[in-house]
């Protein structure tokens, strides 16, 4: 018994922490989603059940932001994961100084605020005589409005492969030595040291990096936001979370659908636990917990 | 004697910790700059209610807090909501008449009928407003100003192009009796692009984000936005496959550019009012926005203004058309969440009174609420404000209608979709339709 007080005390924090800002905020936005709340009903209110899920199943919006979302996670991911993982590679090769230099100004993006972020975007891209690129290239357009998809990718990238350069980084700087020095007496080139040696090291932070920049891609939205607020046109690269974020808080006339945006969101909840039960088959979690085959003193 | 003094001094400590003061807070919005009197005037109303007050020996007095949204209507919307719904809502909110639907709809904002009786001031209103406040068959809120929106056109491209100058000065009264139209714009722009007067897609702007200016279009192909009948919202195919056709047209035929849409609005305004766009829309308000920021600011302000820009209404679609402006009435709207309703009200009484009414007009260039004080020196000798004045003669308004924001939205959906080329007009018109019979249902008709 005394165990499970033990047991209880330790976890108890966390354990409300987890319930109060994790399964709490699920339950409530499941509940939502079954109401007509909206800035109209907000004193009264009432149950309709699933009529916010038909609507957005009726919603001849909806395939294309479901494409969009796609498009967006896809093509972040890979950024993410490629250049966190370049990152982490070639930076490892350079001397020290150098390569945590070189680090130190890829996390530069991460610790600006977004808002600020944005602005300098939003400088570099705007038409002539206010952006810097529009300016040095003599082709006045708006880079952004142009490229909506290659702004929100590479803007989102910058900031999300540093996550990955990070981790990737020290789970190198993990690797023991010997193993780098057992390769190449065996003859392995630089390729095959990275191919046979790290690769397959990296296994878990490559798991941990793509499952959790899946789910917070997912859900985040604040830099499409801040960059082409979901246009230009008719949304051009509007994804799933930003549509509810715009139909449950934001627009010229403030008429929220707070309903409406939780069933959109309770969908997301549902994908997001969808997409991390493949990840752990797809990567072959149970595997990944066995108890390491080599232990290196 | 000292003991009579002693009294006396007592007495009139006790009577000045009796008095109370009730504030009263109050939030608005521009979100230009020159229309920061939308705040002022409160603040003023209420120093001139204490005097009232005082003079009948009232035991309290009124302090009025202020806030002035510089932002972006989005962003007042979001705090607003955010305020009624926490139950902390200030006791009195201006906005835009359209907002009264939802609002009323919501519960957080009262009639007023039953105070409104009772001050003088509120009798000399212009009676279109009150319309424009009514929601139900009762009277919501206080008008604060209206507006019209104008096209303003570049006197200096126009005569780069070769036009006269009794041609500019005709160009209004052309507008005026429909003699030129959209199409003949669209003409115009297209020559200026060519000639090299304006760089490709800077002959025609309208506002870079959603708002009230798109009905004019729709109102200008016979659109109707709700029936009197019924009170519910309609949705004139025909009257928006026109509009969307034309906006469709002004980025094809190069006259409008495509990035326009998303274009945050200092940009906007600094490449229009440094004039490097030949035709404009905007409001009338524009006209102090730009004299107190932006370009115009630095350049000359309304000496600036004057010399280069000129403004009609926004033309008919076809000769003989009608042509057509909209106004979006503000109005100090009194919340739910009030304690001191009554109170509210009698410093909006207080408000409304031409002094304000003048200061703000002239000021920010909006459109007086008070039929006298269009006689005012003040507003008789501001040539802008007299200048404009006959616009109110063809405006529009957009639907009150709880579902106003949902049917805007889908409507500015599919303006987004045409000028962006991703959808024909006739194909906007079908996935709008269809999206509001899935939003709305029976509660909008699909003529």
């Amino acid at each position: 018994m005394r165990g499970f007080w033990v047991r209880l005390f330790f976890l108890g924090p966390a354990g409300v922490l987890v319930l109060l800002f994790f399964l709490l905020p699920v339950v409530l936005t499941l509940f939502l989603s079954l109401t007509d709340l909206s800035t109209v009903t907000f004193s009264q209110p009432r149950v309709v059940g699933l009529a916010n899920y038909l609507e957005l199943l009726r919603d001849p919006s909806f395939p294309l932001i479901l494409k969009n979302t796609l498009k967006y996670v896809a093509l972040t991911l890979a950024f993410n994961v490629f250049m966190g993982l370049f990152l982490a590679l070639s930076t490892n090769l350079l001397p020290d100084r150098l390569g945590e230099a070189f680090r130190a100004l890829w996390l530069l993006p991460r610790i600006t605020a977004s808002v600020v972020y944005v602005l300098i975007w939003q400088g570099i891209a705007a038409t002539a005589p206010y952006g810097l690129l529009s300016q040095v290239t003599g082709v006045s357009v708006n880079w952004i409005q142009q490229y909506p998809w290659a702004a929100v990718i590479l803007a989102n990238g910058f900031v999300g492969a540093s996550f990955g350069m990070l981790l990737f980084s020290a789970a190198i700087k993990a690797i023991p030595t010997e193993l780098f020095w057992a390769a190449a007496v065996d003859g392995a080139g630089i390729k095959a040291t990275v191919r046979y040696v790290v690769l397959p090291l990296l296994r878990w932070p490559i798991l941990f990096v793509t499952t959790y920049q899946t789910l917070s891609l997912l859900t985040s939205f604040e830099y499409i936001l801040l960059l082409t607020d979901g246009g230009p046109g008719f949304y051009t690269t509007e994804v799933w979370a930003l549509y509810a974020y715009h139909l449950a808080f934001s627009n010229y006339y403030g008429n929220a659908r707070f309903g409406l945006g939780a069933a959109m969101a309770a969908i997301l909840v549902l994908v997001g636990l969808l997409v991390s039960l493949l990840y752990l088959r797809l990567f072959n979690f149970r595997h990944l917990l066995e108890v390491p085959r080599i232990e290196v003193e | 004697m000292k003991g009579w003094i002693g009294v006396l001094g007592f007495a009139l400590l006790a009577s000045g910790l009796a008095q109370q003061t009730i504030t009263l807070q109050a939030w608005t919005i521009g979100p230009e700059e020159a229309s920061r009197t939308r705040a002022t005037n409160l603040v003023e109303a209420a120093e001139e209610l204490n005097r009232i007050l005082e003079a009948e020996r009232a035991p309290y007095r009124v302090r009025v807090e202020t806030s002035f949204e510089t932002t972006s209507w989005d962003n007042y919307h979001r705090r607003l909501l955010l305020a009624f719904q926490s139950g902390r809502a200030p006791d009195i909110v201006q906005t835009t008449h359209v907002d009264i639907g939802a609002y009323a709809e919501g519960g957080y904002i009262v009639p007023l009928e039953e105070y409104l009786g009772r001050y003088r001031t509120f009798q000399e209103v212009v009676p279109a407003l009150w319309s424009a406040v009514t929601y139900r068959g009762k009277r919501y809120g206080v008008p604060q100003d209206t507006e019209a929106r104008p096209l303003y056109f570049n006197k200096t491209l126009l005569s780069k192009l070769g036009w006269t100058s009794s041609q500019i000065a005709g160009l209004a009264q052309a507008i005026r009796e429909g003699r030129f139209t959209w199409e003949d714009l669209i003409r115009v722009g297209q020559e200026a692009v060519q000639k090299g007067v304006v760089r490709p897609g800077y002959a025609y702007w309208h506002r870079p984000v959603n708002g009230p200016d798109f009905y004019q279009f729709y109102y200008a192909c016979g659109g109707t936005l709700q029936n009197p009948q019924t009170g519910k919202l309609v949705l004139d195919r025909t009257a928006l496959g026109c509009m969307y056709g034309l906006l469709g047209r002004l980025v094809q035929t190069g006259v409008m550019t495509r990035d326009l849409l998303g274009m945050p609005w200092a940009n906007w305004h600094n490449t229009v009012s440094s004039g490097q766009v030949l035709f404009a829309s905007a409001g009338t308000w524009t006209w102090a926005q730009w004299a107190t920021q932006y370009y115009a600011k630095d350049h000359g302000g309304y000496d600036y203004l004057w010399r280069t820009f000129g403004f009609a209404l926004q033309p008919a679609v076809r000769p003989g058309g009608k042509p057509v402006t909209l106004s979006q009435p503000q109005v100090y709207l009194v919340t739910a969440a009030s304690r001191n309703k009554e109170l509210a009200v009698r410093l909006l009484s207080l408000v409304t009174q031409p002094k304000y009414d003048a200061k703000h007009a002239v000021g920010s260039a909006h459109l007086p609420i008070l039929r006298t004080t269009y006689v005012l020196p003040e507003v008789r000798n501001d040539r802008f404000l007299q200048s404009v004045r006959y616009m109110l003669d063809y405006t529009t308004y957009q639907a009150m209608s709880p579902d106003w924001g949902v049917y805007a939205d889908a409507i500015f959906r599919g303006i987004s979709a045409v000028e962006g080329g991703q959808l024909s007009p006739e194909a906007a018109v079908d996935l709008v339709a269809k999206d509001l019979r899935a939003k709305l249902g029976d509660r909008i008709e699909i003529r």
